[in-house]
């Protein structure tokens, strides 16, 4: 037979405690119980754990996605080196990844204007290579953000990549910005 | 490497609250070591909650553990039984005082012997980087950010919420989501 754990504290209060969603009362009332309780006690210490390993693989530059400037902000103050090219619709820009970058920061503008959901869509040599989706939409300044690992660009021959996003407006797809980035591989500074 | 000491795991924290407060000066390190693996991240999290930052919760760690430990060691707490209400006590005490007493742990540190790698606890070590980094490449966009945003780049809630053009409550949902998604994706080894 397998002794009951408790389950007081579940991983959804864990998440709204560290997330500071809690008010005074909930927050003591946790408090004392995940201190005195190993079941929930030991359950804190796993969350801890996830909120640990997670910082740790954002730091390590191995997540990219659809990202605003308050993590790339933080990445530059972990001392990740982060290049960022600006890209207005229909722009054709020469890029690179140097051999110690670890992420790339794409600034990509156009008219977000009632914008809830975009879809970015990448291709290299004329085939569809990703594809990615989000809410996320592009703030007042229409700029939207997508980060990708310097690491991801390093397996890219030099090649020409066409980015285009598309905004979902009912049933239809328009298209918000063509951009063209001209890959030149990875360069090397001289020691 | 096998645990020197497999059988303390076993023990309550008021037993190996008692042992240190008990035992000869010099003959209890391995019952401290294991206080704190306990109780080292449940401090963390409290001071991630209430300072809002990752390296001063570090920092707390070390000031209300090692503190811990000397006055279990002096015979100073009055109820070994109780030793996670002393820690939770003493953490608050703290921060309430806004103690950052950097030198004060540094002599504790030396005195005890007891370094940061000893922080880490059993969970840290069961987490794989390369995997976490896929699970959270598997979220959905808009729920990857909200954990980037949370638990990475310390924003405020109505701060994520502006920049998503979402209401806190959603806020509050999405991360509620990911987080459980997250939770089994890493430790539950779920497929990707």
């Amino acid at each position: 037979m397998t002794a009951s754990r408790c389950e007081q504290i579940t991983v959804a209060d864990l998440t709204d405690y560290a997330g500071g969603e809690c008010d005074a009362t909930a927050t003591a009332a946790l408090e004392e119980h995940v201190f005195s309780c190993v079941d929930c006690g030991a359950r804190a210490a796993e969350f801890d754990g996830l909120l640990r390993a997670i910082r740790s693989a954002i730091r390590s530059a191995g997540v990219g996605g659809f990202v605003t400037d308050a993590v790339l902000n933080r990445l530059s103050r972990d001392g990740v080196r982060v290049r960022s090219y600006t890209l207005t619709p229909g722009a054709i820009v020469p890029c690179a990844v140097w051999d110690d970058d670890e992420m790339m920061a794409l600034r990509l503008r156009g008219d977000f204007g009632g914008v809830r959901q975009v879809t970015l869509t990448r291709r290299i040599a004329g085939t569809e290579v990703a594809r990615v989706t989000s809410e996320v939409a592009g703030d007042s300044s229409g700029e939207i953000v997508h980060a990708v690992p310097a690491a991801w660009i390093r397996e890219v021959p030099a090649v020409e990549v066409q980015l285009e996003l598309l905004a979902r407006e009912g049933d239809t797809e328009r298209s918000i910005g063509s951009y063209t980035l001209l890959h030149g591989g990875v360069l090397h500074r001289r020691s | 490497m096998p645990d020197a000491h497999p059988t303390l795991e076993a023990n309550s924290d008021e037993s190996l609250a008692c042992r240190i407060a008990e035992g000869p000066p010099g003959s209890t390190d391995a019952e401290e070591a294991e206080l704190y693996r306990r109780f080292a991240p449940r401090v963390r999290l409290y001071g991630r909650c209430h300072l809002r930052n990752e390296a001063a919760s570090d920092d707390l760690v070390q000031e209300v553990l090692l503190l811990t430990i000397e006055r279990l060691r002096a015979g100073e707490v009055r109820r070994p039984e109780q030793i996670g209400s002393f820690i939770l006590g003493t953490s608050r005490t703290m921060i309430q005082a806004g103690r950052r007493t950097t030198r004060r742990r540094e002599q504790l540190s030396a005195r005890f012997g007891l370094g940061k790698e000893e922080v880490t606890s059993l969970s840290d070590a069961a987490l794989d980087g390369p995997r976490v980094a896929a699970c959270l490449g598997a979220l959905a966009e808009r729920d990857r950010l909200v954990v980037m945003l949370t638990f990475y780049a310390d924003a405020e809630a109505p701060r994520i919420a502006n920049d998503l053009g979402v209401t806190s409550g959603a806020v509050r949902a999405i991360r509620h989501r990911a987080m459980a998604r997250l939770r089994d994706c890493v430790l539950g080894g779920a497929r990707l």
